[in-house]
């Protein structure tokens, strides 16, 4: 299971090779990256579903993020493919070999914890090494080659010379590294993360996302994290699988995500939008003075409207100005945020550059406004 | 006392009754109060024990507790608590982690059960042997015509005693195992080990601390146990009393010396547990911390 010669070969880790001879796996030797089919899935805690009917496929080598609210299901399916759960039907493929019931143990997985699940009586060195302490006699690397793969995963996850600490005596961004470590020692053919950046303040999140995808470039390795943060998973993410309710509504690259959302869920949890109900006829969405054009859909509906994508219009002579009332302006960085008021009494936010914000009224006065792009889903 | 030295960090160290604290009289009504009634109802008996013990010297003391009947009985407590402690010490550990660990159905009455010895009184305990294994309760022909004696004999005070001591280990390790959750255990076997080595290398070492203050108290139980014991030993001098119940029949025999000094033993040995539970305790905090 070592790193096959031509194959890029994580940069910290020479000093790991052919270290796991032997480990108990199901499909055969290459250490190709693997591919996960997850196929019609059910699962449900007592009269809750937490997973209806759930189809997935996972690249090779490929960042997944599962995005979700709470209650989507996101970490019930990852505990699945995890092994730490078992479904109720549909499968689970690893490389094409079933291991739907195989045990955690026989799937090669490294997980991360939410709350990370270090073992606390014992040292950070301990902790990453406790995968290769526990292999049988015959399979187990030798002392050396442990101690010498700790020390090329702490310095994987930039934690040199925090071996010796106890989980209680590092920060939280330090706990989570040494999770990763512990998770990544065992060589594992999937690396599956529950919220990794949940419990961290912004600056550390922040540093620690970058961190994570520098450690996915160095070990290939196939690697599914949840989170409910629609800006890390664009961020992070080769692709993201928005899940709802158990289901899956959309899976896709950010950008397809973000531009083409496939269902009012979609377009409504992932990135900012405003949201008008109404109704199409004849391929026009219209609800009260704002129209859209929504081709393909008939009847009531539901539309979404991206803040960047509103315009200040000229006067009330531009076709499809809608008239509103400004409720206030924040300079945010490279943009300016303002909320409006429209006519009937909705609200609408929208995001202007520098240069176009100076042409807005004080708060208080009128302006017009114009919708020309938004998602437009049938309701019911 | 003519010259106070000022103290260096509080120049002027008059109480002061700051935010969040309470007025000094209260504090000083809640302390006198705790002290008066600790120094009535546990110090002062305690210090008769050892005074009446002594009245007439440390001779006499001493041969009460030397005597035959005194040291037979010693023995048997310690026999009994060396077989009920390590029992329950499994029982305890093997409970707390189903219930902790795990879900199942009638979960909360197993629960239930391992609290009923505690609220159970300790005379229906031994009752209860008695009408089981008693000569005139279920299984006493049986056990009679093979020669086995259960009640009126060792079997039966152990069988009290486990009864008792039961839930000391399992209450204690089920709220800490209930906190710790099954992450660890769960990231230990994600990463290949097996259910055994899991709880020998994770779940063990968290509760360890946890086990040894139940099994501390499981010990101070089973030497002091009385009622229980009582119904079931048949006080057979030399032979079935243990150390409570050789106080109780030295005290109605009007040696009240020896009653004393032996009850003095008992308290010692309680002493000596209480010491190592403060050790215990000093020792805990940063051994066990559950922030992590």
């Amino acid at each position: 299971m070592a790193y096959e010669p031509g194959e890029p070969t994580p940069a910290g880790l020479s000093e790991g090779r052919n270290l796991s001879p032997g480990r108990p796996s199901l499909p055969s030797v290459p250490r190709a990256p693997l591919a996960i089919r997850v196929e019609g899935v059910r699962k449900s805690f007592g009269r809750y579903p937490a997973l209806d009917d759930v189809s997935l496929d996972v690249r090779p080598g490929e960042l997944l993020a599962l995005l979700g609210p709470s209650g989507s299901g996101k970490t019930t399916l990852l505990r699945l493919i995890a092994g730490l759960d078992f479904p109720e039907a549909g499968d689970i493929l690893f490389d094409g070999a079933d291991v739907t019931f195989a045990a955690a143990a026989q799937r090669g997985v490294g997980f991360v914890f939410q709350q990370y699940a270090l073992f606390r009586h014992m040292t950070v060195a301990q902790n990453i090494s406790f995968g290769l302490d526990v292999r049988k006699r015959g399979s187990r690397p030798s002392a050396a080659d442990r101690k010498a793969r700790v020390e090329a995963l702490l310095k994987l996850v930039e934690l040199e010379g925090l071996g010796h600490r106890r989980p209680a005596q590092l920060s939280g961004g330090q706990r989570q590294r040494v999770a990763l470590a512990r998770a990544l020692a065992v060589e594992p053919r999937v690396l599956l993360l529950d919220e990794p950046f949940g419990a961290l303040d912004a600056t550390v999140r922040k540093s620690l996302r970058r961190e994570l995808r520098r450690i996915h470039a160095a070990t290939g390795v196939t690697t599914l994290f949840v989170t409910h943060d629609q800006d890390e998973a664009l961020e992070l993410a080769d692709r993201v699988a928005v899940l709802n309710r158990g289901r899956i509504e959309q899976v896709g690259t950010p950008s397809e995500v973000y531009a083409a959302p496939a269902s009012a869920f979609v377009a409504g949890f992932v990135g900012e939008a405003n949201r008008f109900e109404g109704t199409v006829a004849d391929g026009l969405f219209r609800s009260g003075a704002v129209r859209l054009p929504a081709p393909g859909v008939e009847g009531p509906a539901v539309a979404f409207v991206r803040p960047h994508t509103v315009r200040l219009a000229a006067g009330p002579g531009q076709p499809d100005a809608v008239a509103a009332t400004l409720s206030r302006q924040v300079a945010n960085g490279p943009v300016t945020r303002c909320e409006a008021r429209l006519a009937d009494g909705r609200d609408v936010e929208f995001v202007l550059d520098h240069a176009a914000a100076e042409a807005l009224p004080p708060p208080g006065n009128a302006l017009w406004l114009t919708f020309a792009v938004g998602h437009v889903f049938a309701v019911g | 006392m003519t010259a106070v030295a000022p103290s260096r960090s509080h120049p002027r160290s008059r109480p002061r009754a700051s935010a969040g604290t309470d007025p000094l009289w209260i504090r000083v009504l809640a302390l006198t109060a705790v002290i008066g009634f600790l120094g009535g109802m546990i110090l002062l008996p305690l210090a008769t024990v050892f005074v009446e013990a002594l009245s007439r010297g440390l001779q006499p003391a001493w041969e009460a507790i030397r005597e035959h009947d005194a040291l037979a009985a010693l023995q048997l407590t310690l026999v009994i608590a060396a077989i009920a402690v390590p029992f329950n010490a499994l029982f305890g550990i093997s409970a707390s982690w189903a219930v902790a660990k795990h879900d199942f159905p009638g979960k909360s009455l197993l629960v239930s059960l391992i609290d009923l010895p505690f609220s159970v009184s300790p005379v229906v305990a031994g009752l209860i042997y008695v009408l089981v294994f008693g000569l005139q309760g279920w299984f006493g022909p049986w056990l009679q015509a093979h020669g086995i004696s259960i009640i009126f004999a060792v079997p039966g005070i152990v069988l009290a005693t486990v009864f008792v001591t039961f839930p000391f280990v399992a209450r204690e390790l089920i709220p800490l195992m209930e906190a710790q959750g099954t992450d660890e255990e769960e990231a230990a076997v994600s990463m290949g080990a097996s259910g055994l080595m899991t709880f020998l290398r994770v779940t063990a070492p968290n509760i360890r601390w946890g086990l040894a203050y139940g099994i501390l108290l499981c010990n101070a139980r089973a030497m002091g146990e009385f009622g229980a014991v009582s119904v079931v030993s048949g006080h057979i001098r030399g032979r079935t009393d243990t150390l409570p119940l050789h106080v109780e029949i030295l005290y109605n025999e009007y040696d009240f010396v020896g009653a004393f000094a032996v009850a003095g033993l008992l308290c010692l040995m309680a002493l000596v547990t209480l010491a190592l539970k403060t050790l215990l305790e000093i020792a805990r905090p940063e051994l066990d911390s559950h922030g992590v």
